[in-house]
C-alpha cells in the first residue's frame, strides 16, 4: 500500500514538474519546446480533432491552428493542470469557432458533411503480421465503429474519444468540455449506448 | 412496482459499467471478475451481474466497443507535423520581432515624453526670465510661450497634410493618365 502511494506521489510530482517546465517554456515561446510538444501530442490531438469534426482535412487545418494558438496564448496555461487538458480545450474552442462561422445553428451540422475528396477521415489500419482475413475483418469492424462514431452527435463523440482513446478522467473531460461532471457521465453513457447498433451483430 | 425497481437496477448497473475505469471495461477477461476493488458500488454491480445476463452482455459489448474504438487508427502524417513546426517557428519569429519593435516604440515614447517635459519646463522658465528682463506683462510672455509651444506642432501638421494631399493628387492624376 505504501509503495503504491509512493508511486502515485512520484507520478503526480513528476507530472506537476513537467507542467511547470512546459508553462515556463510557453511563456518564453520556446520554439524547441513547441517542436517537442507537437511531436509528442501529434497523434492524440489529431485523433481528437478528427473525431470532433468528422473530417480529416478540417482536422489537419485545426491541428495547425491549435499549435499557433498554443504559441500565442501559451502564457495562459496554468501549470496546476495537465498540459493535455489545456491543449484539448484550445483545440475544442477553435473547432467550435470554426463550426460557428460555417454553420451557426448547430455543431451537429458537421456530422453530415462527407469529405469532399471522398477520402475517409480515418487512416487505413497498420498492416502487421495478421492474416489477410484477420486484416479484412479488423478493417471491416473499424469501419463499422468509425461509421457509428460519425453518426453520433459531436458532444458524444468528444466524450467517448476523451474517455476511451485519451484515457482522461471524468473531471478532466469536464474541464476540457466546460460542462458539469454529471453531463460528462451522461454523454459517455448515451454515446456508448448509441454505438451499440454499430457493433455488428452485438447491439448494446 | 417490482418492474420499475428492476429497470432502475439495470439502469444503475449499466451506468456503473460505462463509467468504470476504461482499462477495467476494455480488458479481455470477464468484466465482473475485474470488479475487485471492494467498493460498495462495485460489490453491488458484481452481485447484479451474477444474476443478470442482459447487463453482463451489455458489459462485454461495451468493452468490445471500446476495444474497437481504440483500434481505429488515426495518425498524423510526417508532412503535417513538419509543416506545423515550421509554421509555429515562423510565427514565433514574427511575434519576437513584433515584441522587439514594441519595446523600441515604448523606449522612444518614454524618451520623447521626458524630453518634452524637461524642455517645456526650461522653455517656461526661459520665457519668464525674458519677460521679466523686458518688463513685459505676464500675459504677453505667457502668450509667447504658448505660440512657441504650439507653432512647431502646427507647422509639422500642415507640412504632413500638404505632403499627403500632394501625393493624393499625384496618384489621382496618374490614374487619370493611366
Amino acid at each position: 500500500m505504501n509503495s503504491m502511494n509512493a508511486t502515485a506521489f512520484y507520478f503526480e510530482s513528476s507530472m506537476a514538474q513537467e507542467s511547470t517546465e512546459i508553462a515556463r517554456g510557453l511563456r518564453r515561446r520556446d520554439p524547441d519546446l513547441l517542436d517537442r510538444l507537437i511531436e509528442q501530442y501529434q497523434h492524440r490531438l489529431l485523433r481528437y480533432l478528427v473525431h470532433l469534426t468528422g473530417r480529416r482535412e478540417l482536422a489537419e487545418d485545426l491541428f495547425q491552428e491549435t499549435w499557433i494558438r498554443v504559441l500565442e496564448r501559451g502564457h495562459q496555461f496554468n501549470d496546476k493542470y495537465a498540459f493535455s487538458t489545456w491543449l484539448f480545450a484550445v483545440a475544442r474552442n477553435l473547432a467550435i469557432d470554426h463550426m460557428r462561422r460555417k454553420q451557426p445553428a448547430s455543431l451537429d451540422g458537421l456530422m453530415n458533411n462527407k469529405d469532399k475528396e471522398g477520402a475517409a477521415p480515418f487512416d487505413p489500419p497498420e498492416t502487421g503480421r495478421a492474416s489477410a482475413f484477420d486484416l479484412t475483418l479488423q478493417r471491416e469492424q473499424n469501419e463499422y465503429i468509425a461509421a457509428g462514431m460519425q453518426h453520433l452527435a459531436a458532444e458524444y463523440r468528444e466524450a467517448l474519444v476523451l474517455r476511451f482513446q485519451e484515457g482522461m478522467s471524468l473531471e478532466e473531460i469536464a474541464s476540457v468540455a466546460h460542462v458539469p461532471l454529471g453531463t460528462v457521465k451522461s454523454r459517455i453513457y448515451r454515446g456508448l449506448s448509441a454505438l451499440g447498433p454499430w457493433l455488428k451483430g452485438t447491439p448494446l | 412496482m417490482n418492474n420499475a425497481n428492476n429497470n432502475d437496477a439495470h439502469e444503475r448497473a449499466r451506468r456503473l459499467i460505462v463509467l468504470a475505469a476504461p482499462e477495467t471495461l476494455s480488458a479481455a477477461d470477464r468484466f465482473s471478475d475485474r470488479l475487485s476493488d471492494g467498493s460498495s458500488s462495485n460489490a453491488w454491480l458484481a452481485a447484479h451481474l451474477e444474476t443478470c445476463a442482459s447487463c453482463r452482455a451489455f458489459a462485454e459489448n461495451a468493452g468490445e466497443a471500446i476495444r474497437r474504438l481504440r483500434a481505429i487508427p488515426v495518425a498524423a502524417g510526417r508532412s503535417l507535423v513538419s509543416t506545423t513546426q515550421s509554421r509555429v517557428r515562423r510565427r514565433a519569429l514574427e511575434l519576437q520581432r513584433q515584441r522587439e519593435r514594441m519595446w523600441l516604440v515604448a523606449v522612444s515614447c518614454t524618451a520623447v515624453t521626458l524630453c518634452a517635459l524637461l524642455s517645456t519646463v526650461a522653455l517656461w522658465l526661459g520665457c519668464e526670465w525674458l519677460g521679466t528682463r523686458a518688463q513685459l506683462a505676464s500675459s504677453v510672455w505667457q502668450l509667447g510661450f504658448l505660440v512657441f509651444c504650439v507653432v512647431p506642432a502646427l507647422v509639422a501638421a500642415i507640412a504632413l497634410l500638404a505632403k499627403d494631399s500632394h501625393k493624393h493628387l499625384a496618384d489621382h492624376s496618374g490614374s487619370y493618365q493611366g
